[in-house]
């Protein structure tokens, strides 16, 4: 027995010794899931030494539960811009050295005088991205055109939404006309009987990959983040369409920014400008195609990822960025939490 | 020599009272169950006064809302939810569990090792593995639905997956060798011949069932109970991933509040009430089992 | 009598079925070729190989280790000096220590992560190594301390008293008597340890950090973006290992059988 379990201390000891050690230059990345694809995060490591670890959320206001609470400390978040806004407002980010991000000029000029970070002091824009429907041609006939066309009776038991409280109450204010600058407590009470009436149609709820019930077949349509439509677009192109919903859509701008306590502040810069290189843009393009907002990196897309609608809609949609709503996001998370509830099971 | 208060030896009779040095030893666990078991009750208790900031932090204000939150109807509806649920699966783990716990029990004990161990081996596997396991099976187009289409039993795809009745089904599968270990145990210390002595005085094996056997393992049942509701009130992943987010638990809401919600003071009264709960439940039913063997 | 026993045969048989029906997909799926969980196209080692490559799952698989590992030597520590301690003095706060070390075992472990969550935040520990250690050892220790315990309970006072007759000091006594008498008990909590630490998701959910990872967690990740065949992989590595586990313990258990 003694040389038995000598023998399991011997390799429990070499497998901690082979371990990395905490000491080693990092990265500590705190972003969204399905955002960051880990071959450049290993090309990263590889010409800078810099380990990453990549840590991942999927909503805006789980990040910043996390940073707020202090708990853990991360050199790079991965913000919305509703979000920047709010961090902003309370000092949470470190301002950007634009001297150490010389390929800050492939960014767009479009994204530059954005309201919530016009000089692009304290974010540097990562993708671009719509929420917008995804429609199984072959099981849903007839016209999907916005909101009201998803949540039919027709389509009970079918349906996949983000799980994310802020995104379904404004689309609920945008059917009855109202835009997300206007987020005031008489407006999200007044969006109950339509969460009311859609909630219980809905089938899965799914934040990190709404994609997979799509692609698995348990629903038929659902609105989704515009990558992951744009995926299932490439994977089985002639059987999805992307929706932009004509009461409003969503358009979000998701940036790189630096927290205040960051530990590894250089590093996060070396990220933020490797990134920003047209080729690893590009990589991110290939595997998450969102709106890319690098131009240089634009060029080196393939004419299928340009022409792909989820990634680039077409036309003039009707598109709105969130503003920051501050403490009204806890009767926004009641609300939805309580028609959630009830039209559960 | 040997009654120095240092000694180890042991004497039958009273323990020794500690002394210095038995005070000293015990003083890691005392640390420690101070630290990091009394110590995060007390302050989560404070939390659940405190207020929330705007973005999410926490100010150590006086409040009572968090606890009007408690009892608010939207999260008792969900609390009774989940009660709901823990209380099915414990009654289905219970019927399901005890047949295979008395089987095994009464097994020859060459086999009983070799069964106690089937048992015992998915258990020790990831439970998020099995019940990942479970989505490749029950889903439209997992491996049910693709045996009985190809069957012709049914036209269309079984609704299996992100049903409530998906949920119940890993719960079970997650919670069911709690049950069965514990009952197996108070099986094992069954006298045969309590049995053989109710059967020979007539009575029928339903009659032997309910009044020898059951009574008999009643502690093996009442730990069996315990060891699968309270654990099951609490769940979050097996819901979230067999129930497609639909399936809200008190344990998917006190989760929220740490991390979307961003109300850690309501966390926290949460997470306070079902502490007390579960602490005066347990105080309650140790109380009972003490009771009935002294 | 005897269709009672076949019955019982029956339905054990039965539900033995349904616990290792997905574990049997779950492994035959990772040698399956296809992407998808359901066609059957070829035979193939190509996922295992791709575990290999995959720095990620090797980094966190690695995490969990160390931290299972340091975790089961603290509680064994904490549990045998406990549960031995309370057995052997009559302490007035003993009823009030057992309640407290056992509450982590009782109590839903998203209570324990968020209440742990909470102290560390206060107390201005920052999440990582420790944190998950010190979460990990709450809740595993009590196991083995209630192993030592039951052990303790079946122990004859008369061998410590010969040992002493026999001329032995009062430490020789602990460490050559009770020690060995109580290995069967400390390997036992010590393993379930291990394997509790190992497989924990929801309190390392809320103690753990970027930089310190667990596989559960890297796991749980993963389900959620879908399924993909390496996760039946390492799913059959992680089975495959625990039985080897399992096997080891039986046979040094039935070759210390006293």
């Amino acid at each position: 027995m003694k040389r038995s379990m000598s023998l399991v201390l011997a390799v429990l000891a070499s497998l901690a010794m082979s371990a990395t050690p905490a000491t080693a230059a990092e990265l500590n990345l705190f972003a969204w899931s399905e955002y960051v694809p880990q071959s450049v995060l290993d090309g990263f490591t590889k010409e800078t030494g810099i380990q990453v670890n990549y840590e991942t959320y999927a909503s805006n206001e789980e990040m910043l539960a996390k940073l707020v609470s202090g708990a853990a400390s991360y050199d790079l978040v991965q913000p919305s811009e509703y979000t920047i806004e709010a961090m902003r407002k309370e000092g949470l980010l470190l301002p950007l050295d634009h001297e150490k991000l010389s390929n800050l000029k492939n960014v767009g000029k479009e994204y530059w005088g954005q309201p919530h970070d016009p000089q692009l002091g304290f974010s540097v824009p990562y993708m671009q991205g719509t929420v917008g429907i995804a429609v199984n041609k072959e099981k849903v006939k007839g016209p999907v055109t916005g909101y009201a066309d998803v949540f039919q009776e027709k389509h009970r038991g079918r349906i996949v939404v983000l799980d994310d409280a802020l995104e379904v109450v404004t689309w609920a204010m945008a059917t009855q006309g109202k835009g997300p600058d206007q987020v005031t407590k008489e407006n999200v009470l007044a969006t109950r009987p339509v969460l009311e009436k859609w909630l219980p149609l809905v089938k899965v709820y799914d934040s990190d990959s709404p994609k997979t019930a799509l692609l698995n077949g348990d629903v038929d349509l659902g609105i989704v983040w515009s990558g992951e439509a744009a995926i299932l677009m490439q994977e089985e192109g002639d059987k999805f369409a992307y929706v932009l919903p004509k009461e409003g859509a969503h358009m979000f701008i998701d940036s790189l920014a630096i927290p205040k306590g960051a530990k590894n502040v250089d590093a996060a810069h070396k990220f933020i400008d490797y990134v920003l290189r047209p080729e690893v843009s590009r990589k991110i393009s290939e595997d998450f195609p969102y709106t890319n907002p690098n131009l240089e990196a634009r060029k080196l897309l393939t004419k299928e990822e340009l022409a792909n609608p989820a990634s680039y809609p077409p036309g003039n949609p009707k598109l709105e960025t969130f503003r920051d709503i501050g403490a009204l996001a806890a009767d926004v998370d009641k609300l939805f939490t309580d028609v959630k509830a009830k039209s559960g099971s | 020599m040997r009654q120095e208060a240092t000694s180890f030896s042991a004497t039958a009779g009273p323990r020794r009272s500690p002394g210095r040095v038995g005070w000293l030893l015990l003083a890691p666990l005392v640390f420690w169950a101070g630290a990091f078991v009394l110590a995060p009750a007390l302050i989560m208790l404070v939390y659940s006064f405190a207020e929330r900031t705007a973005l999410g932090g926490v100010v150590l204000a006086f409040t009572l809302e968090n606890w009007a939150g408690v009892v608010d109807p939207v999260y008792l509806r969900i609390v009774m939810r989940s009660i709901v649920y823990a209380g099915i699966t414990t009654a289905i783990c219970l019927v399901a569990g005890y047949p295979v716990a008395y089987g095994i029990g009464r097994a020859d004990p060459r086999w009983r090792n070799l069964l106690l161990m089937a048992v015992m081996v998915p258990f020790w596997t990831s439970f998020l593995i099995r019940t990942y396991a479970w989505v490749t099976i029950l889903k439209s187009e997992g491996l049910l639905n693709s045996l009985v289409l190809q069957l012709r039993l049914v036209s269309a795809p079984l609704e299996l997956l992100y049903t409530p009745g998906a949920v119940v089904l890993g719960l079970v599968y997650t919670f069911l060798p709690f049950m069965i270990l514990p009952i197996y145990s108070s099986v094992e210390k069954l006298d045969g011949a309590l049995i053989e002595a109710a059967l020979d005085l007539g009575a029928g094996p339903l009659r032997a069932f309910s009044r020898v056997i059951v009574p008999l393992t009643s502690p093996g049942i009442a730990a069996g109970v315990l060891l699968v509701f309270v654990p099951a009130l609490g769940i979050y992943a097996v819901n979230d991933i067999l129930g497609g987010g639909r399936v809200d638990m008190i344990g998917n809401i006190i989760e929220n509040q740490f991390k979307g919600a961003r109300n850690w003071p309501f966390g926290a009264a949460l997470g306070t009430t079902l502490l007390v709960g579960f602490a005066l439940t347990y105080a309650l039913v140790s109380r009972r089992q003490r009771a009935a063997f002294s | 009598m005897r269709l009672v026993r076949r019955l019982l045969a029956t339905w054990t048989g039965f539900v033995f079925l349904f616990f290792y029906l997905p574990i049997v997909i779950l492994v035959l799926y990772s040698f399956n070729e296809s992407r998808l969980n359901i066609v059957w196209t070829g035979f193939t080692f190509d996922w295992y190989a791709a575990l290999w490559r995959d720095t990620v799952l090797v980094r966190t698989l690695q995490n969990s280790l160390i931290v299972a590992a340091v975790s089961t030597v603290i509680s064994v520590v904490l549990g045998t000096a406990g549960g031995w301690l309370l057995y052997r003095f009559r302490y007035r706060a003993s009823n009030l220590l057992e309640t407290l070390v056992f509450m982590p075992m009782i109590v839903p472990e998203v209570i324990l992560g968020v209440s742990l969550l909470i102290l560390f935040v206060t107390i201005g520990l920052q999440l990582g190594y420790t944190t998950i250690v010190i979460s990990h050892v709450t809740f595993c220790f009590p196991f083995v301390m209630a192993a030592v315990q039951a052990r303790l309970a079946g122990l004859d006072p008369a061998l410590e008293e010969a040992a002493l007759d026999l001329g032995a000091t009062p430490l020789q006594a602990f460490t050559k008597v009770l020690i060995p008498y109580l290995m069967p008990a400390i390997v036992a909590g010590a393993l379930m340890s291990f394997t509790l630490s190992l497989d924990e998701l929801i309190v390392t959910y809320f103690t753990a950090s970027a930089g310190t990872r667990t596989l559960p967690l890297e796991i749980f990740g993963r389900v959620k973006k879908g399924l993909d065949p390496s996760l039946n992989a390492i799913s059959t590595v992680l089975i495959g290992v625990t039985v080897v586990a399992v096997f080891l313990t039986e046979t040094l258990r039935r070759r210390n059988a006293t």
